[in-house]
Order: structure tokens, then C-alpha cells, then sequence
């Protein structure tokens, strides 16, 4: 097959695949139901303080895994939905962040600079508008870019990158999450090498499971779900109980303000705006495409270069159109361009990739990583297809959000009105029920309650969940690359240091450490520093 | 940053773990070594990636500790743990341990105590899949999971959370279970 016909067979896949109902004879595909469906629950769920585009994520899995199996059929309708759920929560968290000055993702958190004002103002409607369009443009320029890249990159690694390269790209990978995320980088690369310490536990190829103490709970190793679920959602879950619990106060009584201003968005304003969602987009895109630094990051820079630029009678921050435009698109962004490490390195770069990767690797048949993109003519490469489907319903997903996404978001602002006291219980029940749809194990359960504790304690001792998760995901290719390199080297205990691409990488691992820990002087000490120079 | 005793503390806290996983727990609880020897051909051991692990758990936390021994003494932040967290993990470990204890027993204990006599004795796992049996711990245990502690963060009972708690319960029930033969809800599939 020519690299078209797996893009047009990739395409197909999902418009043509498993029929979900017919209506008048035309049969609409699972896929695309399924993409929708993921879409709708995203924006909803975006747009209810507390959810995220994460937790759904993580909820829906096992809802999924049960209603489609293991086969290798479940993929595109369960990637589709994840893939729609990512997008929708990422517009969805502007909703509550215009309307009551409360983020409904954490990445909508400079939204509330200029879309509450202008809320305030009567111009709320506008403000989603402009929220609506920078997020969707971003999003889709940044799509653009994964499916440019992606192949690219994965066809030069798989060329040039044997096991000891693989090998030291995963401990870069690791080393740069683990700096970048948090406060402190030596904190961070403990939390990642507690991860691959727990990941051991009754993981290896003897008999016997090693680190398992001779039990046969521990012996069985520590399920995915639960121990991911559980640092992730529960252990944020468990946090904001005791936070709620602590302050135990009354409902901040929300004060609506009458919508009168004018709440149209021009294509003479969208287009004024072209240049702020531009940039934001580049710099989300950018931001994204690295392992482990997030939408956050990306929203706050975009923001920062759209105030540098921003030159109209309205400042940033006073509730300009120009400010929320900036913010969003940067954020949306980064969802499409951070499964670029997923696709082409099989490395996730933030929360929602740990969970297409978990699909991908619940369901099997598909192994995210850079043999995906082997354009093999004599005979068919299924995850290429399956790739480009997965690219064809992220492309769906945006025509969705173009279409539909805006009065979606409209009509949405009733969501932000839950309390968290009524919601986390909630949460906390659906994700154990979740869990154990999936395991049918208490043991699971408890697993999960285990895994939530060490979520509470590292997020009390600001030690960051990230790199301890990612670091649990990838540790079986991390050991599996060891094995095979030092097998290729004929047990050379030096293998990894061998390749100077590998070395490169080790080096680049301490520099990225070194670099972000370095102690930041403040800003007081900047100016003392100046004035001494002047 | 957390404040400069407690950073201390925990370094050593995960110094003292990396030794022992390094020196003591991976070595002598996994079938091989680090690396080993077997019909001539040197390979990877079982016991690498754990060591590998502890290795680098022990280099960055003494690095965290010399780095924290150096740091001068700020005005210290809030402590992370203090009685209120006891406290807090006291009432909802126990609205927790109360909910999975009745989620667990209560449709064994209901089928036991109400379920059909006869010659043969009915067992738990016979009726794990029927109506009522099937929903009585997870309908109780998750009732008193999720208004117990909607109770426990409000600090009152309400009788509009009392109806909240049931429609989450219901609602759970029809995505989980109705639509499907081969999912169970909890705890149905440990009888």
C-alpha cells in the first residue's frame, strides 16, 4: 500500500466502519457516534468544576473496554470517544471560567483575566464566542501539525534509534517531564524512579514475581487502572475532601449579571484577532510537543506574547476579547500536538496521552511507538490504519467542535453551578465502580484507595504525579529496551553509553536536571543586581 | 518548597527506603540478579530494574538532602499534616471502611437472611446475578458512601442530598449493569 492509500484506508475505517444504526438506510458509523458522544460529555464535563478532560478520560475506560471488548474492532470507537472527550473539556473549561470567574480545567485559569470582566460587562456571550473560536483554531492548527510530524519523526526513529538509543530516549523523556513538572526537578526524579520501583512489583520474566514478598496479592503485580486512577483522580479526590472539609463554608453565592452589551462576534473582530490565536497556537503547539509541560504552561505564555502584542484601548486583563484569545487558543493547542511523543516515540507527554495509551494498550492491536509508522508496501500495516483513523477522528472531533461546539458551550453554563461538596462523592464512587468493572476484584478497590493515599501524600509534599505515573507506564519498554540492548551488546555492562546518539541523551538527561534546578534568583535580587551593574 | 525541616525530613525518609530497596528488598526478593549468568550467556536479571530504581531514588534524594542541608531557614510554610488531617482521615477512612464493609456483606448477609430455603442451601455466588441480590451492597454501600460524605464536608444532613445519593446510585447502576450481561458491579464479582 502507497502512504495515501493508508491515509485514505485510515479514513474509511472510521466513516465507513461498523455500522451503528441506519437512519432512512444510511448508516452512521460507530466511530463517528462515538466521536460525538466523547465530544458532548467532554464539553459538558470541561464545564463542571471539579471533572476534567482527564478524569472522564479515566472514567469512561472502563465503561468502554466493557461495552466493546478486546478486539481489535474497539480501538477507533474507543480512541474516537477518548480523542472527543480530550477536545470537548479543553472548550468546555472556558464556560465557567467567563461566566463565574471559576476555571473549570486548571488551563482555563488565565480565561478568567479578561473573560470574567467582560462577563461583568454584559458581554459574556461574546467572550464565549471568542473563547470558542481561538480554541477551536488553535486546536485544529495544532492537529495539523501532529499529522505532519508524527510520521516524520517516528520513520527517523525507528531508522537510526536501536535498544540503547530507545533506551536513554526514555530516561531523557523521563528526566525532562520530572524537571519540568512541580517545583523541585530532584523531587520529580524521585517520583519517577518511585514510579518504576513500583512498577516492579511482580512484573519481570522469572516465575517468581519479584519484589512481591512472597504474596500472592503482590505476585499478580499492581493493576494499571487502579494504581493510575488511583494517584491521578483519587488522590486529587482525596485533597480537595480534605480541603472542602477544612474550610467547611457556606456556597459563595454567585451574583448574575444581566447580559445587555454586545455579545456578537464579527468576522471583522475574528479577524482582528487572527494574529493574537496565531501566535497562541505556535506557542501552544511548541509547548505541547514536549513531554510533560501542559496546556498550563502554554495558556500563560500565550498570554504573556499576546499582552506584548496587544496595542487596543482595552488592556489585558481588563476584559479584552484579544486576552481570551491568546489564553485559549495556546491551550487548546497543546491537545493535539502532545500526541506527538505518544504516536511517534510511544511516550506520553501529559495525563489525557496516559490514557489513549492505556486503551491502546488495554485493548491491544495497537502499540503506540515509532514501528506504527512503517509504511509497509507488500502488506498491510493495521496500526497505520489505525492511526490515521485515529488522526481522521480527531479531525471529526473539530468539525464537531466548529459546527456545534460553540452552542454546546452555550448552553452549558448551568453546569458550573454544581458544588464540588456534591459532586467529589460522586466522583469517588463512579471512579471505584469504574475500576471494578474492570478488575471484578475487590482487591483492585483497595488497590486503587492504596494508590489514592500515595497521591494525597505526594501532592501534600509537592512531590509531582506525573512523573510517578508515566514513569509506571513506561517502565516495562524502559526494561525491555535495557534487556535487548545489553543482549545486542553481548553483555557489555557499558551498552548504554555505547552510541553516541545514547550519550547524547544521558548527557542532555543531567543537563535537564541541572538546568531546571538550578536556584532561581529572585526578583528582588535581579533588580539589587542591576542597580549594582548600572 | 515545602519548609526546610520537613524537605530534610523526607530526604531521609526516601534515603533510608532506597538503601533497603536497593541492598536488602530487590536482591533477595527476586528469582535472579541484576545481571546473571545462565548457559554461558550473560543476561538481565529480575532484579536490575527495581535496583535501577532505588539507584536513582537514592542518588536524587541525598542530592535533595544536601541541597535542603544547605538552604537557609525561611519563614517556614504551613506544615503539611497536622491534627485536622488525622482527624479528617479519621471520619472519612471511617465513612469509607463503613461503605465497602456493607458493599461487601450486605447482599451476602440479606441473601442469608431473607434469600429462598430449601433442601439445598443458596449460595452468594448461585444469586450474584439476580435481582435484588445483585444491587443490595452496592446500593447501600454506595448510598452510604456518597451521602455520608457529602454529609461529612457539609457538616449537616440534608434531605435533598438523601435523594442526590440515590439518583447517583441509580444512574451508576444503569451505566454499569443494565446495559450489560458481563459486567458486575461490585462486590458480585469476588463470590
Amino acid at each position: 500500500m502507497s502512504p495515501l492509500e493508508y491515509v485514505w484506508a485510515g479514513v474509511m475505517a472510521v466513516i465507513a466502519g461498523p455500522v451503528a444504526f441506519e437512519i432512512f438506510g444510511l448508516g452512521i458509523s460507530l466511530t463517528v457516534l462515538m466521536v460525538f458522544g466523547g465530544f458532548l460529555l467532554g464539553v459538558v464535563g470541561g464545564a463542571t468544576p471539579g471533572l476534567s478532560g482527564p478524569f472522564l478520560m479515566a472514567v469512561s475506560l472502563p465503561i468502554l473496554l466493557s461495552i466493546f471488548g478486546f478486539t481489535p474492532d474497539a480501538l477507533l470507537p474507543v480512541m474516537g470517544f477518548l480523542v472527543g472527550v480530550m477536545k470537548g473539556a479543553t472548550v468546555g473549561g472556558a464556560v465557567p471560567a467567563i461566566l463565574f470567574n471559576t476555571p473549570g480545567t486548571p488551563d482555563a485559569m488565565m480565561t478568567t483575566l479578561d473573560g470574567y470582566p467582560m462577563a461583568q460587562k454584559g458581554q459574556a456571550g461574546k467572550a464565549l464566542r471568542t473563547a470558542h473560536f481561538a480554541s477551536v483554531s488553535g486546536d485544529t492548527f495544532s492537529d495539523l501539525v501532529l499529522f505532519t510530524c508524527a510520521p516524520f519523526l517516528a520513520v527517523i526513529v525507528e531508522a537510526y534509534l536501536g535498544f540503547g538509543e530507545k533506551a536513554a530516549l526514555i530516561i531523557l523523556s523521563m528526566a525532562f517531564i520530572a524537571a519540568v513538572v512541580g517545583v523541585s526537578p530532584l523531587k520529580g526524579m524521585i517520583a519517577a524512579f518511585l514510579g518504576l520501583f513500583v512498577a516492579s512489583i511482580g512484573t519481570g520474566e522469572d516465575f517468581y514475581g519479584r519484589l512481591s514478598l512472597g504474596t500472592d496479592v503482590l505476585a499478580g503485580g499492581v493493576p494499571m487502572i487502579a494504581a493510575v486512577m488511583g494517584v491521578l483522580i483519587l488522590g486529587e479526590v482525596l485533597v480537595a475532601f480534605e480541603n472542602m472539609w477544612r474550610d467547611r463554608r457556606a456556597n459563595v453565592v454567585v451574583k448574575e449579571t444581566p447580559q445587555s452589551g454586545d455579545n456578537r462576534l464579527t468576522w471583522k473582530e475574528r479577524k482582528g484577532l487572527m494574529p493574537f490565536i496565531g501566535i497562541s497556537a505556535l506557542v501552544g503547539t511548541v509547548v505541547g510537543a514536549l513531554p510533560g509541560i501542559g496546556s498550563t504552561l502554554a495558556a500563560t505564555l500565550g498570554y504573556a506574547t499576546g499582552d506584548k502584542m496587544h496595542k487596543g484601548p482595552v488592556k489585558f486583563g481588563q476584559g479584552t476579547p484579544e486576552g481570551i484569545a491568546a489564553t485559549e487558543a495556546a491551550n487548546s493547542a497543546v491537545s493535539g500536538s502532545n500526541l506527538i511523543p505518544v504516536l511517534s516515540l510511544g511516550i506520553p507527554g501529559n495525563v489525557g496521552a496516559v490514557f489513549i495509551i492505556l486503551a491502546a494498550e488495554s485493548i491491544g492491536g495497537f502499540n503506540p511507538g515509532p514501528t506504527v509508522f512503517r509504511f509497509s508496501a507488500s502488506e498491510v500495516n493495521s496500526e497505520l490504519v489505525i492511526a490515521f483513523g485515529l488522526f481522521t477522528a480527531m479531525m471529526l472531533a473539530n468539525i464537531f467542535n466548529w459546527v456545534i461546539g460553540g452552542r454546546i458551550m452555550a448552553a452549558c453554563g448551568f453546569m458550573s453551578r454544581i458544588s464540588s461538596q456534591v459532586l467529589l462523592p460522586m466522583v469517588l464512587l463512579l471512579t471505584l465502580t469504574a475500576i471494578y468493572a474492570q478488575e471484578t476484584s475487590f482487591t483492585a478497590i483497595y488497590f486503587a484507595l492504596a494508590f489514592a493515599v500515595l497521591g494525597y501524600l505526594l501532592r501534600k509534599l509537592r512531590i509531582p504525579t506525573l512523573p510517578f505515573v508515566i514513569a509506571f507506564i513506561l517502565a516495562a519498554n524502559l526494561e525491555n529496551a535495557f534487556r535487548q540492548a545489553f543482549a545486542v551488546s553481548g553483555g557489555d555492562p557499558w551498552f548504554l553509553f555505547k552510541s553516541p546518539l545514547s550519550l547524547v541523551f544521558l548527557a542532555l538527561s543531567v543537563a535537564v536536571v541541572i538546568f531546571f534546578s538550578r536556584p532561581k534568583i529572585p526578583e528582588t535580587g535581579k533588580a539589587a543586581a542591576k542597580e549594582g551593574k548600572g | 518548597m515545602l519548609s526546610r525541616s520537613v524537605e530534610i525530613w523526607l530526604a531521609i525518609f526516601f534515603v533510608v527506603f532506597a538503601g533497603l530497596a536497593v541492598f536488602v528488598w530487590a536482591p533477595l526478593d527476586s528469582e535472579t540478579a541484576a545481571i546473571y549468568e545462565f548457559r554461558r550467556q550473560v543476561s538481565i536479571g529480575d532484579a536490575m530494574l527495581p535496583m535501577v530504581a532505588g539507584g536513582g531514588i537514592l542518588l536524587f534524594s541525598v542530592a535533595h538532602l544536601m541541597l535542603q542541608l544547605h538552604r537557609q531557614s525561611q519563614a517556614e510554610d504551613q506544615p503539611p499534616f497536622d491534627r485536622a488531617t488525622i482527624l479528617f482521615f479519621v471520619n472519612f477512612g471511617g465513612v469509607l471502611a463503613l461503605s465497602l464493609a456493607l458493599m461487601f456483606w450486605a447482599g451476602p448477609l440479606a441473601l442469608s437472611l431473607f434469600g429462598p430455603t430449601g433442601d439445598e442451601p443458596v449460595t452468594y455466588r448461585q444469586m450474584r446475578s439476580t435481582f435484588p441480590w445483585k444491587y443490595i451492597g452496592f446500593v447501600l454501600g454506595g448510598f452510604t458512601l456518597v451521602f455520608g460524605l457529602t454529609s461529612l464536608i457539609e457538616g449537616r444532613i440534608r434531605w435533598v442530598r438523601v435523594f442526590s445519593a440515590i439518583l447517583t446510585v441509580l444512574a451508576l447502576i444503569f451505566i454499569f449493569d443494565v446495559p450489560f450481561d458481563t459486567t458486575l458491579l461490585p462486590p458480585n464479582g469476588d463470590f
